[in-house]
């Protein structure tokens, strides 16, 4: 009975896949080895039969169709490109990863910013769960109070 | 400068030349010509008329912009054949496919490859025209799991080596060999039971 790893062998064989020492190996067993010979000829058989009669499809479209559907990808492909191009949506982008930064920035000054009759705010409470960061922030003096979820 | 009647008869390279500047209709006329290939090439990996429509049409953008990068240290076909396999691949793995396909290759793997139906041993396809042959060919390796028929297309269609389809696919040569080889029978015994069900 054949091995698995002897009957890859034999395929790959077939593929020319074997370096020249298993090549030669693999050629002395085949000498005696009938079973071996004939899947090495039905694999050769197959191959070839399959290699010399790929499928073919036409595409189901007229050419004017076919083309036109790839000229509106690449125009939607470009107009994307263009966008993402322009200083105006550049500037949007940093603004995007700028805008929390922005938000933080602004509770710390609110809280440590000194009122007129000389109290600050108060960092009122802070949660943190695995998905959500939330501060709230509250002035009596001023009567503001302020949630900072992130 | 290039004229609209010198396309038709224009040699591939002369059509990428000019396409790389620019010039559209130099790039549909490519198109045109090996748009059949490209689709059924999608085709039989994708086994689906409407991905394979969407995926040749990928590939025919992604090649207009990735024309630069065409050397010609192969043909173009072979170079569009490339990109339209590549987006094909990502696309079965978007799906997912291989997930419904984990019975057979766990019987593939506990069973070992000299357990599965023997390489047929007379010719199934003999006496057949060419024509009838393909279509069986086609027909059977519809019946493949989609990741066999992507080794056995990788192999036998595109010519890759078994390390060069184990980096593309993500798997080992090792897996590579023994898909290889249950695709190769599979395919074997469905072609013999096509002649059987053709003959009754």
């Amino acid at each position: 009975m054949k091995t698995t790893e002897f009957t890859l062998d034999l395929q790959a064989y077939v593929d020319g896949e074997l370096d020249s020492s298993r090549r030669a190996e693999v050629e002395r067993a085949l000498a005696g080895d009938a079973d071996a010979r004939r899947l090495v000829d039905g694999l050769r058989q197959l191959s070839e039969l399959v290699r010399t009669h790929e499928p073919v499809a036409k595409v189901p479209e007229s050419r004017e169709f076919y083309w036109s559907q790839i000229q509106k990808r690449i125009a939607a492909t470009e107009r994307e490109g263009n966008r993402d191009r322009t200083p105006a949506s550049r500037a949007l982008q940093w603004l995007r990863w700028l805008a929390p930064a922005f938000g933080v920035a602004a509770v710390a000054v609110m809280i440590v910013l000194p009122r007129r009759d000389g109290s600050v705010g108060t960092l009122a409470s802070g949660s943190t769960r695995e998905d959500a960061v939330s501060m709230t922030f509250r002035s009596d003096a001023d009567g503001v109070t302020i949630h900072w979820i992130n | 400068m290039s004229l609209k009647s010198d396309y038709p008869s224009a040699a591939d390279e002369q059509l990428v030349a000019w396409a790389k500047d620019g010039d559209t209709e130099a790039f549909e006329e490519l198109i045109h010509r090996h748009r059949d290939k490209i689709y059924a090439r999608a085709m039989i990996m994708m086994r689906n008329e409407v991905d394979a429509v969407d995926l040749s049409q990928e590939a025919w953008v992604k090649s207009w912009q990735r024309l630069h990068q065409f050397q010609g240290e192969s043909s173009f076909a072979t170079w569009m054949t490339r990109i339209v396999i590549n987006l094909c691949l990502d696309q079965i793995r978007r799906q997912k496919r291989t997930r419904a396909e984990s019975i057979e290759e766990m019987q593939e793997e506990s069973g070992g490859v000299e357990r599965q139906m023997p390489v047929a041993e007379t010719n199934p396809t003999e006496g057949l025209e060419s024509e009838e042959i393909r279509r069986r060919i086609d027909e059977a390796m519809g019946k493949l799991t989609d990741a066999h028929r992507t080794v056995l297309v990788l192999h036998e269609f595109e010519g890759l080596e078994y390390k060069e389809i184990a980096k593309r696919v993500g798997i080992s040569i090792g897996t590579v060999m023994s898909r290889l080889f249950y695709a190769r029978r599979r395919l074997a015994a469905l072609l013999q039971s096509l002649k059987r069900e053709r003959s009754e």
